[in-house]
């Protein structure tokens, strides 16, 4: 550990579900808070007064709030606590489509949040260690450049793919990385601290997927899953309780189905288990039901559900068996499971290192705590693996561990001493441009 | 930090050594560019070379470069020879070749794994049953001597034939069918070559296993090898049907054995009971040969029948009783006949 008045790096993870944000050399980040933000399109706002104090207009004479129209005039609210309070209008975004970056406006803010609010840091003088997707394109890694030294003035950066990261706080140079986050599962073999990016593979069923089979689920069933600001609980005796419902006509569509979200998140995280075989519906349909008590105060059920949700990382083809999730079939039909990604990963790979790829098969993310679901995995690719190599499927034994693997790794890395001379330094910015990044972090 | 020192040519040499038939000038460039920028991990720069070339093109190329700019730039190759670059040049045949047997070897999933155990468990006992006949024979017979080697070859063959790259038929079959016709001086040749006649060799086995019988016996194995429609010859005398039938005509022979003691058996238990009569011991029941063991639930005397049935039960239970150590098909078929027949 460095000594009192060494200034330490900062490491930020954003992945498609939670933001994680911290200093270098702890053991877990300081800030965890969800990668969407809350947004107010200002325009929409306005218009809706005029509207109301002008009734007979019509629509063309809506000149001066025209004026105002674009991305300028929205207000976003990060974090979890602003992003908790109901607000009329407010949408729900993602800066992500389809796993890559699509809107820096909000990453931007995302970061700052980060940085003022939640670390209290001043970026001028902090070293960032950036965690980004293992099939990064280099348009991506340009942009994140850019943008740090140009808005924030970093003295120095360093991108490092998540999958590397995840194998250094294992402690390994070489192994195959299955990072299973909120968005999408990927699967990418290292070797010797590089990423091999022709044997990357990747699948949109991610924990926020399966949340959404769990929610259409349950819905089928007939349960209803409340908002939690959609009703208020009144105590009328002591130790009883009645819900009475309110309702907020002005709130949009995206923020309902993200608080309902929220909610089946902590479902899924709470009841659900891997089944140690693949899942059969009529072996299933007796099984012992658990209970689970929603924050109105409803007690649902849930039985199958508990072992087929999981099982649909294994055989995505039931996710069509699910009411309300038939248009699966059309968005992916060729996505296979995670033992076959793991298979197809290994053995896109030199044939030389693919004994040692098998013995250390790392899980890392979100959906990785997931109870067994490193024995399933194990059991299903000792099936599948050849004879003469020995299946070893690594998990830290700690939940939170496994969950932010990357920001440990990039922790971990960016306090080593030998690692002090790889940083990109803002000097090497202004001489060689944005473009050198690809030089500098491989 | 420690790094590789990764030759950098001028275009000049490039021009006078290095120029290559699939290789320009640019990829070159960049092979060693790379190879700089990731130490030599030749894995990681095959990943990130924008075209695609297999880790072998880039190795050789890679050490035939050097070595060119090596053997160019040194005042005598005498100078260069221990140079380890120059000593041992990259052998890339070889490293392909390595490389694919690894690739079979890691492609073997469990249950081929299990399977091919299975038949080279079965192949290993075909094998020593038959070392075991021919140890029987008559020493002048000069086919002994090539056994061992053969019955290791075909082991090896037949290994080989399951495996799923090669698939080398076993090389004896095919000349057994077309030269059977021939005389003996074309199977001494043969026989020098190694190739093993798999009829001539069922012949040596027969004769080998009834020798210890008498010729009517031979005669009763034959004809109720008839009875029951198996050919005295088999039609397509492979390794596992030749196998078979020496393992029928075996069974013939011992059932054939034990019925005439149990024959003699009651002959005398019959005297001892009517000691008065004073029976000729010789003139037992005539018993048809048909079949097997239809035979067994008419007699009266359950004792003694018990007995012998027991006992023939347990050579019988030899079957499956080796069945269970290597479950294959064969074995499987043999007990499974005698129980049909048992109802």
């Amino acid at each position: 550990m460095y000594g009192g008045d060494e200034v330490s790096a900062i490491v930020i993870d954003l992945g498609s579900h939670t933001c994680k944000a911290g200093y270098a050399g702890e053991d877990a980040p300081k800030a965890v808070f969800p990668s969407v933000v809350g947004s107010i399109d200002q325009m929409d706002v306005d218009e809706e007064a005029a509207n109301n104090t002008e009734q007979s207009d019509s629509k063309g004479n809506n000149g001066d709030p025209n004026s105002n129209k674009g991305k300028g005039k929205r207000k976003l609210y990060v974090g979890s606590q602003s992003l908790g309070f109901r607000r009329d209008h407010m949408e729900v975004l993602s800066p992500f489509k389809d796993g890559v970056v699509a809107d820096w406006d909000i990453v931007d803010s995302i970061w700052d949040h980060a940085f003022k609010e939640c670390l209290l840091v001043d970026p001028k003088e902090h070293p960032m260690l950036l965690a980004e997707p293992s099939s990064n394109n280099q348009q991506q890694r340009e942009r994140t450049t850019e943008l740090m030294f140009e808005k924030y003035n970093v003295p120095a950066l360093f991108l490092a793919k998540n999958a590397v990261l995840t194998s250094f706080a294992t402690g390994r140079a070489t192994s195959v990385v299955v990072d299973s986050g909120g968005g999408s599962i990927t699967v990418a073999p290292v070797h010797d601290g590089y990423v091999l990016q022709k044997a990357v593979s990747s699948s949109p069923i991610g924990g926020e997927f399966l949340t959404d089979c769990l929610m259409k689920s349950l819905e089928s069933k007939g349960i209803v899953i409340k908002p939690r600001y959609s009703f208020k609980r009144k105590e009328i005796q002591p130790g009883e309780f009645q819900t009475i419902d309110l309702d907020f006509p002005n709130t949009t569509e995206s923020y309902k189905l993200y608080s309902q979200r929220v909610i089946a998140g902590d479902i899924k995280e709470s009841v659900c288990r891997a089944p140690d075989t693949p899942y059969d519906e009529r072996a299933y349909a007796n099984i012992p039901m658990t209970s689970y008590e929603l924050p109105d105060g409803q007690t649902i059920e849930i039985g199958a559900d508990r072992f087929k949700i999981p099982d649909i990382l294994f055989n995505p083809s039931l996710a069509q068996t699910i009411p309300g999730m038939e248009n699966f079939a059309e968005v992916a039909p060729s996505v296979r499971g995670l033992p076959q990604m793991v298979m197809d990963s290994i053995n896109r790979c030199d044939v030389d290192i693919r004994k040692e790829l098998f013995g250390s098969i790392l899980l890392a993310g979100g959906t990785a705590s997931m109870q067994q679901l490193k024995e399933r995995l194990e059991k299903d690719l000792l099936e599948e693996s050849p004879q003469a190599a020995r299946v070893k499927v690594l998990a830290s034994g700690n939940a939170t561990e496994r969950r932010f693997s990357v920001w440990i790794g990039g922790s971990i890395l960016a306090s080593l001493g030998s690692f002090q001379q790889m940083w990109f330094s803002k000097s090497e910015y202004d001489e060689h441009g944005a473009s050198y990044i690809q030089r500098k972090c491989p | 930090m420690q790094s590789v020192d990764v030759i950098k040519y001028t275009d000049e040499e490039y021009e006078k050594y290095l120029t290559d038939s699939i290789w320009t000038k640019a990829e070159t460039d960049q092979l060693f560019d790379l190879c700089e920028r990731f130490d030599l991990r030749f894995i990681i720069i095959a990943d990130r070379f924008p075209t695609s070339r297999t880790v072998e093109e880039l190795k050789d190329r890679y050490y035939s470069v050097s070595r060119s700019i090596l053997l160019a730039r040194a005042p005598s190759s005498g100078d260069v020879a221990g140079h380890p670059l120059v000593k041992e040049s990259y052998n890339v045949s070889q490293e392909i070749e390595r490389k694919r047997a690894l690739s079979m070897v890691l492609s073997q999933t469990k249950q081929q794994e299990r399977k091919d155990a299975e038949v080279l468990a079965e192949a290993k006992r075909i094998a020593e049953a038959r070392m075991a006949a021919r140890a029987a024979e008559e020493p002048d017979l000069p086919v002994t001597r090539e056994v061992g080697p053969e019955i290791a070859d075909r082991t090896a063959v037949h290994g080989d034939t399951v495996s799923p790259s090669n698939n080398h038929p076993p090389a004896a079959v095919v000349p057994s069918t077309s030269m059977m016709a021939d005389n003996a001086s074309t199977l001494a040749s043969l026989r020098m070559l190694k190739v093993y006649l798999r009829t001539y060799g069922l012949e040596q086995m027969v004769q080998a296993a009834s020798s210890s019988a008498g010729l009517r016996t031979i005669k009763r194995v034959e004809q109720t090898l008839q009875d029951l429609g198996v050919n005295l010859k088999p039609k397509v005398p492979t390794k596992a049907v030749c196998a078979e039938h020496l393992e029928l005509r075996k069974e013939i022979l011992t059932l054939l054995n034990l019925q005439k003691q149990l024959q003699y058996k009651e002959a005398e238990g019959s005297s001892f009971r009517e000691g008065s009569y004073g029976d000729i011991p010789g003139t037992p029941p005539k018993r048809s040969n048909r079949g097997a063991d239809q035979d067994r639930p008419f007699v009266p005397d359950s004792t003694s029948f018990g007995g012998e049935r027991v006992g023939k039960r347990d050579q019988k239970r030899k079957g499956p009783g080796r069945a269970s150590e290597t479950p294959s098909s064969p074995a499987h078929k043999r007990p499974r006949k005698f129980k049909t027949s048992d109802l």
